[in-house]
């Protein structure tokens, strides 16, 4: 009848933190490599290893929120896009100040999330089907917008934001990638919304049964989706230095891969904001250590699904270890 | 006065009246009863008052007003408390923050207070003697803690009345005394308390009043439990035997048994298992719920590991780890008791229904399988259970309860098993098809067939069976010929099961 916190070491409570295996392997990738080339500690390379995390990581967080809620979302790279194209049109050929431009395109990013979450929510059909149907509507207003063609102008001030540093090798792109982290820790944990969201991804029927609104929960999930995708889309843009209408095509696949390397479980109701933002990192790392190596481009995605299963496995190992703990419990 | 009043509530489904003309009244400080055998309308009753379902008429009042609750949640706000059967926590979150889920803050964006949460649900675990800190993780609780915790989430939501739906399920005798214990402090604070069980000695134990359903009338209505005692209740429960019909007794056969059990144990916990059944034999297990019967049909069917005994089947001893295995190598098949989760695909047609069972044999050497093929196989044998269905074509949900019934039936019979194990057939089916279904189980048996029926429908055991075995605490406590005098039949039958009580 007793807990088992007693029978448990901090050490191994400590252990099952998921960002702890990411963070090591992430560290131990790092030394090994830098061994083998030294210049993959360069001032330039941190730089462009950084640029990249942090974008991936705020498309990754765009992903994690609903994953958490137990569902996915598959209009994410499509919103980015939508939202990258909305953003640099406005300024090309609208004339939109820049401050203003930024707000609606963020606007825009929430919005297509949240029509997507109350779609879901008052059909009660699957959210892959929905946010399938989203990534099509979306994709197709952006190539009717720019007929396949890149808008150029990008204003001087958002270009350098996207490509100069805050001090040494520490990009611009940190900021806001800091930021939405810190946030989305702070909502996972402390915040009513984000506790309703993990409730609901745990077990939906005892979180309706306390009194939960599914359908304003999903809604909002939805639409906090919709906003990180639309800033990603920005700093890819200001990354980029240039609208192209490709942007977001590719990133379903990483957008779920870091959040599971760092040990979400895709039912929903657990999420780490630390343990995606070191998947992030591992992906970053190896699709780059690749490159430095010469190997092969391709092998990049066959060790990135590698990584995947890998990591799942270690999560179902996990969640085995849980459930025979628990059954011991019950019987003693 | 009343804390909760159900006055002349009738509920109809398709083909089936689950309840007629219901009446229950709970007064506050007391411990109410809840009884009824499976199907007798119990869940129904409990759905109803709680919102999951509308009742077609009568009414039901709180402290005397007429209340209609759209659905759980409105219930819960409205003074009503339940607690289910299967556990409703959020696992991963503490047990505070469960108790608390719906009060985290007034706004989406508010910020939790985790030490204001923690100190209000510390209030309700005192309440109910749970030491336990409440930033204890859900998951590390024991069973009987997670019960207990639902019990404080419901009571923080100043709920009047409390029901629970079965709470000893799965507590040991200890749990549940501590749990009685807390039951009776909150009775005499004035909480109406209703309480779902199928353990007699418990009901007797903590309950002061009992409204007893059966076949969705009332056996009795609110009734005063100090003027009963167990052999009344069981009575009101099982019913008298009216609609027996004599039935001329059954050759005995004397050919190897098809299914023999010696000494068997199982993973489920059945301990000293020992049972027969012949070709053309009808043997039914009775037993009240919980007793293991359904758990047992499952673990022969390899669901479970085998722990100890032998099973044989045909004479030969065998060892069997699969539901394939028992079907396509032993010709087991087993018909669900809950044939809408488990016996059946009811958005695929009779004719997908009945064939699945035999796809793998009929499938040609491509592994194409024919509408046709399957049909010329599983056509006369619906034809032969007189299935009433438009064309075979027809999705199964659009049935009745009992052509349901007889398409899972089917099924088996087009497989060619050679023992059928029937798990309360006649669960949500009115009378006549009942009676039918009675006759068609007696066809199978007469053409070799043979039979392990589950059931705890009394009348119906003492119309089918040839032979009942009484099953108690996953062992089986002893065995009635019947020789269908249904007073002495289940009077020997009940003695069985008395016995443990003692």
């Amino acid at each position: 009848m007793a807990g088992q916190s007693n029978t448990d070491g901090r050490l191994t409570r400590a252990f099952d933190n998921d960002w702890i295996g990411p963070g090591i392997v992430s560290l131990v990738a790092v030394i090994g490599i830098s061994l083998f080339q030294p210049a993959f500690l360069s001032s330039f390379n941190i730089f462009v290893l950084l640029s990249a995390i942090s974008v991936n990581m705020v498309i990754a967080l765009g992903q994690l929120v609903i994953i958490g809620l137990g569902q996915m979302n598959l209009a994410l790279g499509s919103i980015g896009g939508l939202v990258a194209i909305s953003f640099v049109g406005m300024l090309e050929k609208l004339g939109v100040p820049l401050p203003l431009a930024l707000a609606i395109a963020l606007g825009i990013g929430v919005v297509a999330g949240m029509a997507g979450g109350y779609i879901i929510a008052r059909t009660m059909i699957s959210a892959f089907i929905i946010t399938l149907a989203g990534l099509q509507i979306f994709k197709g207003i952006n190539l009717g917008i720019t007929r396949a063609q890149p808008f150029y102008g990008v204003p001087d001030l958002v270009k350098a934001f996207g490509n100069a540093s805050v001090l040494g090798p520490l990009p611009w792109l940190m900021v806001p990638m800091v930021i939405c982290s810190l946030g989305m820790w702070y909502l996972f944990n402390r915040m009513r919304i984000g506790r309703h969201i993990l409730a609901m991804g745990c077990n939906p029927h005892a979180a309706e049964l306390s009194g939960i609104d599914p359908k304003a929960t999903m809604i909002w999930a939805h639409g906090l989706s919709g906003l990180l995708a639309a800033v990603a889309g920005v700093m890819l843009v200001a990354k980029l230095q240039i609208g192209q209408p490709t942007i977001g095509d590719d990133w379903l696949i990483s957008s779920f891969a870091a959040p599971v390397i760092g040990g979400a479980v895709l039912s929903g109701g657990r999420v780490s904001v630390g343990g995606t933002f070191f998947g992030v990192v591992i992906i970053a790392i190896i699709t780059q250590a690749l490159v430095m190596f010469n190997i092969d481009p391709f092998a990049v995605q066959i060790v990135l699904g590698a990584l995947i299963l890998w990591a799942v496995a270690i999560n179902r190992l996990r969640e085995v270890r849980i459930a025979k703990l628990q059954a011991r419990g019950a019987t003693a | 006065m009343t804390a909760l009043q159900v006055s002349h509530v009738s509920k109809s489904f398709p083909g089936v009246k689950a309840l007629n003309d219901v009446s229950m009244t709970m007064t506050p400080g007391s411990v109410h009863a809840l009884l009824g055998e499976n199907g007798a309308g119990k869940s129904t009753l409990i759905k109803i008052v709680t919102g999951i379902y509308q009742s077609d008429s009568g009414s039901v009042l709180m402290d005397g007003a007429p209340v209609r609750f759209a659905n759980l949640r409105q219930a819960a706000a409205g003074g009503l408390g339940v607690v289910h059967q299967e556990r409703n926590l959020v696992t991963r979150f503490s047990v505070g923050e469960n108790i608390m889920l719906d009060r985290l803050g007034a706004s989406a964006l508010s910020i939790v207070d985790y030490t204001a949460i923690h100190r209000e649900a510390e209030k309700w675990l005192k309440l109910l003697d749970l030491e336990v800190d409440p930033r204890t993780l859900v998951s590390r609780l024991s069973v009987a803690q997670m019960q207990l915790v639902e019990i404080g989430k419901a009571l923080s939501l100043q709920s009047k009345v409390l029901l629970l739906d079965e709470p000893t399920a799965s507590l040991t005798p200890n749990e549940s005394t501590v749990l009685f214990r807390i039951l009776r402090r909150l009775r005499d604070d004035g909480v109406a308390i209703g309480f779902v069980s199928h353990k007699l000695e418990e009901v007797f134990d903590i309950c002061d009043r009992v409204t007893v359903l059966r076949d969705g009338i009332n056996a009795c209505d609110s009734a005063d439990l100090s003027n009963l005692n167990r052999a009344d209740v069981v009575q009101m429960m099982i019913g008298r035997a009216e609609r027996i019909t004599k039935r001329a007794p059954r050759p005995k056969p004397d050919t190897t048994p098809y299914l023999e059990l010696h000494g068997y144990a199982s993973g489920l916990g059945h301990r000293d298992i020992s049972l027969t059944v012949r070709p053309g034999e009808i043997v039914g297990l009775y037993g009240l719920v919980g007793a293991g019967r359904s758990e047992l049909a499952r673990a022969i069917l390899g669901l479970s590991r085998q722990l100890g005994g032998v099973v044989k089947v045909a004479g030969t001893p065998v060892h069997i780890t699969t539901v394939a295995d028992a079907l396509h190598r032993h010709g087991i098949g087993y018909v669900s008791e809950d044939r809408k989760q488990e016996g059946l695909i009811l958005l695929h047609s009779v004719l997908a229904n009945s064939g699945i069972t035999i796809w793998r044999k009929l499938a040609n050497r491509l592994g194409f399988l024919r509408d046709a093929t399957i049909n010329a196989e599983v056509g006369p044998v619906l034809q032969r259970l007189e299935l009433k269905t438009p064309s075979v074509y027809q999705t199964v949900g659009n049935l009745s309860g009992g052509n349901q019934q007889k398409v899972s039936v089917a099924k088996w019979l087009a497989a060619g098993v050679k023992l059928l194990i029937i798990d309360e057939p006649s669960v949500g089916i009115d009378i006549k098809t009942k009676a039918y279904l009675h006759d068609l189980i007696h066809e199978l048996a007469g053409q070799g067939t043979a039979v392990l029926l589950i059931t705890s429908d009394m009348p119906e055991m003492v119309d089918v069976a040839d032979r009942i075995l009484v099953m108690d605490g996953y062992r089986i406590k002893g065995e009635v010929e019947n020789d269908r005098n249904y007073d002495a039949v289940s009077r020997a039958i009940m003695g069985f099961i008395h016995d443990k009580a003692a």
